[in-house]
């Protein structure tokens, strides 16, 4: 009798539940010295490497592996200039560097390092014709490969875009991973705060120089602000008590406050031609003295979107395999995830990356 | 003064309207929840129905032109302080005898200006040289250098050139 009292009286359940909760509470907050601790521990890329390649700020890091590479045609990660790169390694079982590395391709990945006020009159033109076009020959020339396969994350998948279509005889096989291409529909936040009547790109470049890492992270935080700053906090404070938990949640928050300031000129050009004049989709992107036009890109292409991305919606990055002239195409879009998770999450490692290795396996030397 | 006061009004009315959009959708939440749910689990959905709404209604808080406007004006007064302080730092450090930051950039832009005078200058000499080399090649003129292999620095400009439409 007491026990179907205890079951169906609410006021009952909600004491037991509150004696519940403040003991877990308890055990919870004896938990944050250690959760400290372990953030200053946090490693930053698990695959061991070697740099084989530096210049000016670039550095060129090389996976090694204890088997011979499967195939000759190298692998070249082109990561964004805005964080850093490690969040393609960020952990084991979750690395996507470590997916084509165990597959048996020859890894390489470019980190751009942290630009410095002396670097604020970079342009694309340094990136795309000055840098990549001396890492992917510095690799060719190592490896006697002819080609390179390039895989480009975010804002390095819209480089690289730009540098296949420039340079197309170098690049064998072309991956995006979450590339903005095209800029035309308002579908994220950041097209429309970016827009000429709201802001200034010319102004702010002139005052601030490089495109400060605050900016840019309070630009992201505000994409999802309920998320980022209530329910992130609330859902941190009810699994810290979780080994597995605390270990992801600890190396990805690492990666997201690692920012860092995108060069002036660069930013410039981003905001004013991609997002302000949607230029790349027209033909009409100047980076140097050419003309950047996506027909040119003849090799494969594999265009890999996430469904639920705020900072790269599906509609900026699913026209590409459009303007290209190449004929083998194909689109991999994981529903349900978001950028960050599109690379680490545990959904893509089974999911994505099995499959782009697949896919590149079949088209490599 | 009075289209100020309007504006403050207007962006004040939009954000009590999010918030009273907000309030009455948790409450729709709240009343929504079975009476025979365990009590964590009606929390839950009761806090998972206040994020959603929360953040529909921020979204669209975002792409107002309210938010906007004061987004902008928050740029340039972050600019304009910026822009003072540069130069306040920038008149200091020259009362010392010392160089600030506009020196060093604008040393910087020479160089850079330097660097693209010199490559253009080589990439002349490279074709020349390519048309003494294999005069066969365009009847003795200057072979164009191969679109694909720009050289580093290329082409560099201050300011990108705003394409017109």
């Amino acid at each position: 009798m007491n026990n179907g009292f205890t079951l169906t009286n609410p006021w009952l359940q909600w004491q037991q539940t509150l004696v519940d909760e403040t003991i877990t509470n308890l055990g919870k907050v004896a938990h944050i010295p250690t959760i400290f601790r372990r953030a200053q521990q946090i490693r930053k890329g698990v695959t061991p490497s070697e740099v084989v390649y530096e210049e000016d700020r670039l550095k060129v890091r090389h996976y090694l592996s204890d088997q011979k590479p499967k195939y000759r045609t190298p692998l070249v990660f082109i990561y964004a200039l805005v964080n850093r790169p490690y969040i393609l390694d960020l952990k084991k079982g979750r690395s996507v560097v470590a997916n084509f590395v165990e597959k048996g391709f020859d890894t390489y990945l470019v980190d751009w390092g942290i630009p410095t006020p002396a670097d604020r009159y970079l342009t694309l033109d340094d990136y795309i014709n000055g840098y990549m076009v001396a890492v992917l020959d510095y690799i060719r020339k190592r490896t006697g490969a002819k080609t390179v396969n390039v895989l480009g994350y975010c804002m390095g998948g819209t480089m690289s875009a730009m540098f296949t279509s420039l340079h197309q005889r170098c690049v064998r096989n072309l991956l995006l991973l979450a590339a903005p291409i095209d800029f035309a529909s308002n579908d994220s936040l950041l097209n429309v705060w970016t827009r000429p009547e709201n802001f200034d790109v010319d102004k702010f470049v002139d005052a601030f120089g490089n495109c400060p890492p605050e900016f840019l992270q309070a630009g992201f935080l505000l994409l999802r602000p309920v998320g980022n700053l209530l329910e992130k906090p609330i859902n941190f404070y009810e699994h810290m008590h979780e080994e597995k938990f605390i270990d992801d949640f600890l190396t990805t928050e690492t990666w997201l406050q690692d920012n860092i300031p995108v060069p002036g000129e660069v930013y410039r050009q981003f905001v004013k031609y991609l997002y302000q004049q949607n230029l790349l989709t027209q033909a009409r992107l100047p980076v140097g003295r050419h003309i950047v036009n996506l027909r040119n890109i003849t090799c494969p292409v594999l265009n890999i979107m996430a469904g639920k991305d705020d900072l790269v919606p599906c509609g900026q990055s699913a026209p590409f395999n459009d303007l290209v002239g190449s004929k083998d195409r194909k689109t991999i879009l994981l529903e349900g995830s978001g950028h960050i998770g599109l690379a680490i999450g545990g959904r893509a490692q089974k999911e994505v990356w099995p499959q782009a290795c697949q896919w590149l396996a079949d088209r490599s030397e | 003064m009075d289209q100020d006061f309007e504006k403050t009004a207007e962006q004040a009315a939009a954000f009590q309207k999010l918030w009273v959009d907000s309030a009455s959708k948790i409450m729709q939440a709240a009343f929504t929840i079975s009476p025979n749910s365990p009590p964590p689990e009606i929390m839950r959905q009761i806090r998972a129905g206040i994020f959603q709404a929360l953040a529909n209604s921020w979204e669209e808080f975002m792409r107002s032109p309210q938010f906007l406007d004061s987004m902008k004006q928050w740029m340039e007064n972050a600019i304009t302080f910026r822009k003072m302080t540069t130069d306040f730092m920038a008149r200091v450090r020259n009362e010392m005898q010392a160089p600030s930051r506009e020196d060093i950039d604008t040393i910087m832009l020479n160089i850079r200006h330097l660097e693209k005078r010199l490559l253009d200058r080589l990439d002349e000499l490279e074709a020349q040289m390519s048309a003494v080399k294999h005069p066969a090649t365009g009847n003795g003129r200057a072979r164009p250098r191969p679109k694909t292999v720009a050289p580093k620095g290329a082409a560099k400009s201050r300011r990108a050139p705003v394409q017109k439409p």
